[in-house]
């Protein structure tokens, strides 16, 4: 049988140490051993009764309860006063047998993998890769787990590609402590998996595109997400270049991503005609503080699988002492105006080098997180034709009224079909402002919740569509903010979640960033059908 | 001299995923890892010239090693004449995979 430990630890901070906050109980859920369940089918199923009677536990005290996985957001999103379940462990996957494909499916079986919550991005990597594929898209890193990637949006700069939900196309859901609480829910118009596959998790069927997008970016209130359908595509290599070019071609790129016919061209990427190729990725790394004419920039290129290429991952990898990033912050909290010299001291350690080049998996080239310490993260989407002015005026805001010790950037990510996305324009940049947590009280400083609330008034003063990355730092209380971002989409967000969970359950799985949020909001009797 | 003799070697398996530790909130490389320490001294047998340490890991597999060199463990093995040796040891082992 599945167990769990108990930890009565009294609060709980994410990876990036953004709280910490007051939190009573940790729950550790391990498997049972594969040798004393060696079907796969029974130890999965052995863990969802394990979750049920740890929800059932909950809703006897009256308790939320929330699963997380590696508390890389830097939000309180993760978060929950009573009950937090870690599901790291929780990391079975399987391929899709024969009998487990829909008869409608759209879907190539190969291409097809099943996940239990807890598997990181590392090792869902590896086990696709083990079997001839790749996942189509990661963040900038590889340590998140499946669930809290869907949650919360994780995205990378697939311009073209999309953020890791979108590859996901069946969802396994526990919302309640039933027997009819356990659901697999996916579209109706692109079913994957087959009527087969449910029995053999004793699942209940769902299949409704509304509730399904609506699930897809659930941050963490649409249930407990046990298990998810990934579609991954044939292995395949980026060829990584990390250039200076002007500043000017750099946003001309950003606001137009008219790669072809862009000034800038890099001579390898060129087709037979002139024109330039089409990346996968491009980012563009902006100091705030230096009125630089030349933006470093990265572009990646997705070329033909060999196994034949240099090993990208250096062998000997060192890292910054961790006593002088502290002593940076203290200067920097100190004397405000040494942030800018700080940052571009920094910057050689924070920046790729110019005129790298690499070539590697996606697993390789977004490798692990050298970074351990405390951080603080904003990232916000906008039409990718608003990337110029939205930067302009959040470049200012640093000017203006921080420094901050942050250094900005901004990724490209396609589209998504999830209800509650923040890539939802039809390419989204996150312009993104990354740095150390500072302690603003000692001088005068502009906070970090000063600071986000600034980004989203300086916005809307001037009229620019935005969203906000839920696994960010940001004013998350800010009035109107998530029917600014989101308007009608917000509501059918709400309905769908009211629609599949009783209104017990949703108590259950809202915690204090729903409530902050006003996503919480629960209306009886909804109308979607759904079963 | 003293800086040169104490230090730290780490090798980190490259594919490996770390056994996690969700109340490891140490703020350096094993932060959220299941770490283990071995900090002990061997003492071999006059015919004695080497030693293994034998670890289990679930897994099955390493994620990390490191291995600490200090002054006073080499000054013990020099004194000893190499029979006593002072190991200090952190390893990580893989997570296992399901």
């Amino acid at each position: 049988m599945a167990t769990t430990a108990t930890f009565n630890i009294g609060s709980w901070d994410t990876f990036h140490n953004n709280g910490p906050w007051p939190t009573k109980i940790l729950y550790e859920t391990s498997l049972e051993t594969q040798g004393n369940m060696p079907l796969w089918f029974d130890r999965y199923n052995d863990a969802a009764l394990e979750i049920q009677k740890l929800i059932i536990s909950a809703l006897n005290n009256q308790e939320g309860f929330r699963a997380y996985g590696s508390a890389w957001s830097m939000s309180n999103i993760a978060h929950h006063k009573d009950n937090m379940q870690y599901n790291a462990a929780m990391n079975m996957k399987k391929t899709i047998a024969d009998d487990e494909l829909h008869q409608n499916s759209s879907y190539k079986q190969e291409n097809l993998f099943f996940f239990q919550c807890g598997n990181v991005i590392k090792e869902i990597s590896k086990f696709v890769f083990d079997n001839g594929k790749s996942l189509k898209a990661t963040g900038a890193s590889n340590g998140q787990t499946i669930g809290g990637c869907l949650s919360t949006g994780v995205h990378g700069s697939g311009w073209d590609v999309g953020a890791v939900q979108d590859s996901v196309v069946g969802l396994n859901l526990i919302i309640g402590d039933g027997p009819l609480d356990i659901v697999y829910l996916e579209r109706d118009t692109q079913p994957a998996l087959s009527n087969v596959f449910a029995d053999r998790i004793k699942a209940r069927i769902i299949r409704n595109d509304d509730l399904f997008n609506s699930a897809l970016v659930g941050l963490g209130s649409f249930g407990f997400i046990h298990g998810v359908v990934i579609e991954t595509e044939d292995r395949f290599l980026l060829k990584r270049y990390v250039k200076k070019i002007s500043r000017q071609d750099a946003l001309d790129l950003a606001m137009t991503l008219d790669f072809e016919n862009a000034n800038f061209k890099i001579p390898e990427e060129i087709d037979e005609n002139g024109k330039g190729n089409l990346p996968y990725h491009y980012k563009v790394f902006i100091n705030p503080y230096v009125d630089d004419p030349n933006y470093v920039v990265e572009l990646m290129y997705k070329k033909k699988y060999t196994d034949n290429y240099p090993d990208p991952l250096p062998n000997i990898k060192t890292a910054i002492y961790r006593d002088l990033i502290i002593l940076f912050t203290k200067i920097a909290e100190r004397y405000q105006s040494s942030i800018p010299t700080l940052i571009k001291i920094l910057q050689t350690s924070i920046l790729p080098p110019v005129d790298l080049e690499a070539i590697g998996t996606l697993g390789e080239i977004f490798w692990d997180a050298a970074y351990q310490g405390p951080a603080f993260a904003c990232s916000i989407g906008v039409d990718y034709r608003d990337s110029n002015k939205a930067l302009d005026l959040l470049v200012k805001l640093a000017r203006e009224e921080g420094p901050i010790p942050g250094i900005y950037a901004m990724r490209f990510v396609k589209q998504s079909k999830a209800t509650l996305a923040f890539t939802k324009f039809p390419v989204t940049c996150m312009i993104e402002i990354d740095g150390l947590i500072w302690n603003a009280e000692d001088n005068n400083m502009i906070s970090l919740a000063q600071f986000s609330t600034r980004i989203i008034e300086v916005l809307q003063e001037n009229n620019i569509p935005f969203t906000l990355h839920w696994g960010k730092n940001a004013d998350w209380s800010f009035p109107g903010i998530i029917g600014y971002m989101y308007g009608e989409n917000a509501n059918i967000w709400k309905q769908c979640r009211s629609t599949l969970l009783t209104e017990k359950a949703a108590i259950l799985f809202s915690n204090e960033f729903l409530i902050d949020t006003k996503l919480n909001e629960y209306t009886p009797n909804q109308n979607i059908s759904v079963v | 001299m003293l800086f040169s003799s104490c230090y730290s070697v780490r090798i980190v398996n490259r594919d490996g995923i770390p056994e996690p530790d969700p109340l490891n909130t140490s703020r350096d490389f094993y932060k959220g890892k299941k770490v283990r320490i071995l900090d002990t001294v061997i003492t071999l047998k006059p015919l004695e010239g080497e030693f293994y340490l034998i670890e289990k890991c679930a897994s099955g597999g390493f994620y990390s090693f490191e291995y600490r060199v200090t002054l006073g463990g080499a000054l013990l093995s020099a004194i000893t004449f190499g029979k006593k040796r002072k190991v200090q040891i952190k390893y990580v082992c893989l997570k296992e995979s399901n």
